[in-house]
């Protein structure tokens, strides 16, 4: 009976619903019931380093995914205000500095040199929206479902997303992933108006060279920026409160050759000074400083006052409060070893949370958290992530320092070997730095990498790899490096630390 | 006995390296998803509300969600999965027990009649007619 009636309705169905009549037949009836109302696997908020990665890995793995962005481009800081536009910059002025003051010595003489700062900062942003773009190309790729909008949550399951076009929309996720990334630290009592008193967005795109640019902050983006200017010819002067520069991450002897070493380009440096305060005047800016152990205060002058005192996490506007989700003291979110929060299908990775703040490793979490996800298991190591200050010699470092080993109580061997004694850099005029090694006595196991020197970025990544492999000097020469190359004086410090450096 | 020297030699001179090929990577047979501080945490411990929010595994699996909720009972020992489909026995009810349609998923169940459609079913389409929506 049920059949005969099944079958005459079909027949009604096909013979009085010809396309063009009007619905008899209610159309929800129809819709598909879901096992749960979460309509996407993975909800990303954020599409800069570790929202895109995040975004476009889950793609590949066959999720069903969404990134919201508000900035209108995806890349985030890196690609659009941070690592991307400043080693445009970097490159290019030191390309400029090179002809400038270097290629006399080296045989090329050249005539009336110019510096076009406008074309300086097209070049910058053609490099910019050439990546930006590639990243919406692999969202399509990849099926990521892209929203332009400000993402915040309306429970634990649903983001709300007001659209950058105007109008908002609501969007459901098994798994919301935070990845909002950081902000540049104010410095309390300046204000940054990104003309004068600058955070590092400001310095990527002055329109002029300041006569007189001093630098809040010796960290890596100082530094870099620092070089940045100097090099196209401002005075700059860099003001750190502790008494190295480069962060605390970086090796206390790296440290202090590199300080000779940006001394002799010609920057300035007050380590071991604390701002007290700052006011703005006609045409420029005032900064009081002492002593950071107390002493006779100084005011410094400037035309132009860089902010680089660090990044902090950006939460803002998220609506963690309204979910429960906790914020330790720094205001990052705590998570625990699978990135979870207290909630577990909502996850962070990248500077909103623990660990440093560096694209890389916002990278390996993203590829690690969406693996938590999909398979339960997931790799990333906190103690071999590399990091590199793209300065001239560029400077870079993995593992452990020697303070760190001292600190620890980890006893440990050194082998050092400058590149004044490495054939290729000799070749290049570029002698300045060396390789450091620190390995375990006993077991010649490396526990840390140190590189002041040319190409010293590419190189990490050689001592990453024996690292992450739990390599011994021994081990890396022992590896045929060849010749001649910037490589060898790796090989020859691996020599020094087991044994003896030919070359040296 | 000089032979035998020089071997011994020989083979203390044989170096082994720290890298080993560990061969292609696997997931861990066993990984414990109980909550633990992140590597990275300062403080290298979890607030109270994470330990509360999911005591013990079993409850953090009641809790979590991945492509649909985790749910305790699908163990290699019992619910879905837990033994192979060839043992569950056979699909037809038992003697005496039916099936009914509506305890399948929505889209299979009966789809109800709108009084319209029973109209044009009884009256073989001229309701539709004598409506004038036909027309």
């Amino acid at each position: 009976m049920l059949s005969q009636r099944l079958i005459g309705r079909t027949a009604v169905k096909s013979a009085f619903r010809p396309s063009g009549l009007p619905t008899v037949v209610n159309a929800s009836r129809w819709r598909r019931g879901y096992a749960t109302e979460a309509d996407r696997d993975l909800v990303i908020i954020g599409g800069g380093v570790a929202g895109y990665v995040a975004a476009i890995k889950a793609g590949q793995e066959g999720m069903k995914v969404t990134c919201i962005e508000k900035r209108g481009t995806l890349g985030g800081t890196c690609l659009n205000v941070g690592c991307i536009p400043s080693k445009s910059l970097l490159n290019n002025s030191h390309l400029y500095h090179t002809i400038l003051h270097d290629t006399k010595h080296r045989g090329i003489e050249v005539g009336d040199v110019k510096l076009n700062l406008g074309q300086l900062m097209k070049a910058k942003e053609q490099s910019v929206s050439g990546l930006t773009k590639g990243i919406e190309f692999l969202f399509k790729k990849n099926g990521v479902e892209y929203l332009k909008g400000t993402g915040s949550f309306e429970d634990p399951h649903t983001v709300k997303v007001e659209l950058n076009d105007g109008g908002e929309t609501r969007v459901t996720g098994k798994n919301i992933l935070i990845a909002t990334g950081s902000e540049v630290t104010p410095f309390p009592g300046l204000e940054i108006d990104e003309k004068t008193i600058i955070s590092s967005t400001g310095a990527l795109s002055l329109d002029h060279v300041p006569k007189k640019f001093l630098v809040i902050g010796g960290g890596i983006i100082g530094l870099e920026m620092a070089s940045v200017w100097s090099r196209l010819g401002s005075e700059v002067t860099v003001v750190e409160y502790l008494d190295q520069i480069g962060g605390p991450g970086m090796d206390t002897e790296i440290s202090k050759n590199i300080q000779k070493i940006l001394k002799k380009q010609g920057i300035n440096f007050k380590t071991g000074t604390k701002v007290l305060n700052g006011e703005k005047t006609g045409d420029g800016v005032k900064i009081n400083v002492e002593a950071a152990k107390g002493g006779k205060p100084e005011t410094l002058e400037a035309d132009v006052v860089l902010v680089a005192i660090g990044r902090r996490p950006y939460t803002k506007g998220l609506g963690l409060e309204k979910i429960g989700i906790e914020l330790d003291e720094r205001g990052r979110v705590i998570i625990d070893q699978e990135y979870r929060t207290k909630i577990p299908h909502i996850r962070c990775v990248g500077d909103a949370t623990f660990g440093p703040m560096l694209a890389h490793k916002a990278e390996e979490e993203a590829v690690a958290v969406v693996e938590y996800i999909k398979k339960g298991y997931g790799h990333v190591n906190y103690g071999c992530i590399p990091a590199v200050m793209y300065t001239f010699p560029e400077v870079a470092w993995v593992g452990q320092s020697e303070q760190d080993l001292k600190k620890a109580g980890i006893p440990y061997r050194v082998g050092t070997f400058p590149f004044s004694a490495n054939s290729r850099a000799k070749t290049n005029l570029d002698t300045e730095g060396f390789v450091k090694m620190l390995a375990d006595p006993e077991t010649d196991r490396l526990l840390g990498i140190h590189i002041i020197g040319p190409n010293a970025g590419e190189m990490i990544a050689e001592g990453t790899l024996a690292l992450e492999y739990g390599a011994s000097s021994e081990d890396i020469a022992r590896t045929c490096h060849a010749h001649p190359t910037l490589a060898e004086a790796f090989k020859e410090a691996a020599m020094a630390t087991y044994s003896k450096a030919i070359h040296f | 006995m000089f032979g035998t020297k020089a071997l011994r030699a020989a083979q203390h001179a044989v170096r082994t390296p720290s890298i080993k090929f560990i061969g292609k990577r696997t997931i861990p047979a066993v990984v414990d998803h109980t909550p633990q501080p992140h590597p990275a945490s300062p403080t290298k411990t979890l607030p109270a509300s994470f330990l509360s929010s999911h005591a013990t595994f079993s409850v953090y699996r009641d809790h979590a969600q991945q492509f649909g909720p985790l749910r305790k009972t699908i163990t290699p020992n019992a619910g879905i999965g837990g033994s192979p489909a060839v043992a569950l026995g056979p699909v037809e009810p038992p003697q005496g027990v039916y099936f009914d349609r509506n305890d399948l998923p929505e889209r299979f169940r009966r789809q109800p009649l709108t009084p319209d459609e029973i109209e044009a079913i009884e009256t073989g389409g001229g309701h539709l007619l004598y409506r004038g929506s036909y027309l």
